[in-house]
């Protein structure tokens, strides 16, 4: 009961199980199958993970690259399941993991709001309410109505991230998105991320830019050969992780 | 139950879902959603000269232009039905790896799209029965318990080749081949009667071929729909359903990793 009301995500003794299967199509599998070949192959992405991330922290994940890092986010995110252990999530979960989920090139900006609102999570009346505010945000009143496959990456990137933004997540989970966009954008982008900080958002970001992470969060997590390495204070496991990282 | 659960929670991205699938697809043509109407009629018209004029088919009781489309559009809509959610997972690889929610959406707003354009072509056929003069009695009514039961067929067929799909993409192929076949084992261009009588067995184990008789008996005859084999048709549609179901459910969660 008391967990609920401090804890946002609870992750016990996750351990995340692959199945790599070489073949995809039949006329692969058949003589794979009878030729002794394994049809399956099998990898832990994690193994024993355990972690508590309390309401409103701002944590940093760390590591590697194949670290296990963007599959403890997309086990949190919901979108694929612990072959061991449990994840309980409190609260209402934004995935920034990639932008732009489900928008469509054909479909307009504005078309393309709504999906992408919709689609992560919020009411048709709710993306009504915010459609000024995110077109504001992504300073895009001029191409609303053009096709997005129109527009350069960086607009698209900034529609996508606008309306990510304005679903009033109690969760944000980032994977490596800050690293894009122009100077300008990315300083707006961690000023709202303050800001649901100082609201008191939970915020789990990925990412290989130490510095972000040291300015920015408050605890961070070092995972390397899929296990939690160090967990703690930002300065001592960035420092671990770089001592680490030498050999 | 979940099914009621489900609507009432995600209806809204269901209805997005399938806006986009019906947006997106003439987005670029001439004609856009008219190829819809089109598709299906010119098939009908070039089906009803090779039969009608070429190969003489026996009186049924009504120009066999419309018989066949009779059978023709709810045949297209199972076609396209099962077309189009055997790729719904795959297709929509980018949100499954990224955001959960119930993966059974991307199969109905599918389905869905495709009933949004059974209705649109069914305009023509309406015009038919107009211009043929076809009496119409109360039994239409039955088209909407028939439809229920295609749709739940259709369903439980979608559900099971979406999933499967994603695990081997040969199930795609090998849909179309049996569909091809499936069609020529349902009376579609033809009638019941025209089938070896040794052989009809085949109608009474076929869920197509009880639903496609049953939409000629009231719409066509305006008599009652044969409610034995009705019955039987909607009983195998929910035992697939269950089946189905249990299995889609149980390999959602590998959909992400292995898409």
């Amino acid at each position: 009961m008391k967990d609920n009301q401090t804890i946002a995500i609870s992750v016990a003794e996750v351990s995340k199980l692959f199945r790599l299967q070489k073949q995809r199509t039949f006329k692969e599998l058949l003589p794979a199958l009878f030729g002794g070949q394994k049809a399956v192959e099998h990898f832990w992405a994690l193994q024993n993970v355990n972690l508590k991330i309390k309401k409103g922290e701002t944590v940093g994940i760390i590591g590697p690259n194949g670290a296990g890092k963007s599959t403890l986010l997309k086990l949190m995110a919901g979108v694929t399941k612990p072959t061991k252990g449990k994840i309980t999530v409190n609260g209402k979960i934004a995935p920034l993991i990639e932008l732009g989920a489900g928008f469509h090139p054909e479909l307009t900006g504005r078309e393309n709001i709504f999906l992408n609102g919709i689609i992560l999570g919020l009411s048709k009346k709710e993306v009504t309410d915010r459609f000024s505010e995110i077109v504001d945000f992504a300073e895009l009143w001029d191409f609303i109505d053009q096709p997005i496959k129109h527009y350069s990456s960086g607009m698209y990137l900034r529609l996508a991230f606008s309306v990510a933004v304005h679903t009033k997540p109690d969760i944000l989970l980032i994977d490596e998105i800050l690293a894009v966009g122009d100077e300008s954008f990315k300083q707006k982008c961690f000023k709202r991320m303050d800001e649901f900080k100082k609201a008191g958002v939970t915020i789990i970001l990925v990412s290989h830019a130490l510095g972000q992470i040291q300015e920015f969060c408050t605890r961070a997590i070092y995972l390397n050969e899929h296990r939690v390495i160090a967990d703690g204070g930002v300065k001592e496991v960035t420092e671990k992780y770089l001592n680490g990282g030498v050999n | 139950m979940s099914m009621i659960k489900l609507f009432s929670q995600y209806h809204e991205l269901l209805a997005q879902l399938t806006s986009r699938e019906i947006k997106q697809r003439y987005k670029q043509s001439v004609l856009g959603y008219a190829w819809v109407i089109l598709n299906p009629f010119f098939q009908m018209l070039v089906m009803a000269f090779v039969y009608n004029i070429i190969m003489r088919v026996p009186d049924l009781g009504v120009p066999y232009s419309i018989y066949l489309y009779a059978g023709l559009l709810p045949w297209t809509l199972f076609n396209n039905s099962l077309t189009g959610s055997v790729n719904s997972l795959v297709g929509n690889a980018g949100l499954l790896s990224k955001i959960y929610f119930p993966r059974e959406i991307f199969v109905m707003s599918t389905m869905l799209a495709k009933m949004v354009d059974f209705a649109l072509s069914c305009s023509i056929f309406i015009i038919f029965m107009i211009y043929f003069q076809i009496p119409v009695t109360w039994n239409i009514l039955w088209v909407i318990p028939i439809l229920l039961i295609q749709h739940l067929f259709t369903y439980a067929l979608s559900l099971f080749l979406a999933a499967a799909n994603l695990f081997y993409r040969d199930i795609q192929y090998l849909l179309n081949l049996v569909l091809l076949i499936w069609m020529y084992l349902t009376p579609v261009i033809y009638a019941t009667e025209f089938f070896p009588e040794k052989y009809q067995w085949i109608f009474k184990l076929n869920p197509m071929a009880i639903i496609i008789n049953a939409y000629r008996q009231v719409i066509l005859a305006g008599g009652a729909p044969n409610l034995k084999s009705l019955g039987l048709a909607l009983l195998l549609s929910l035992g697939i359903l269950t089946l189905a179901y249990k299995f889609f459910k149980k390999v959602e969660g590998l959909f992400a990793d292995v898409v």
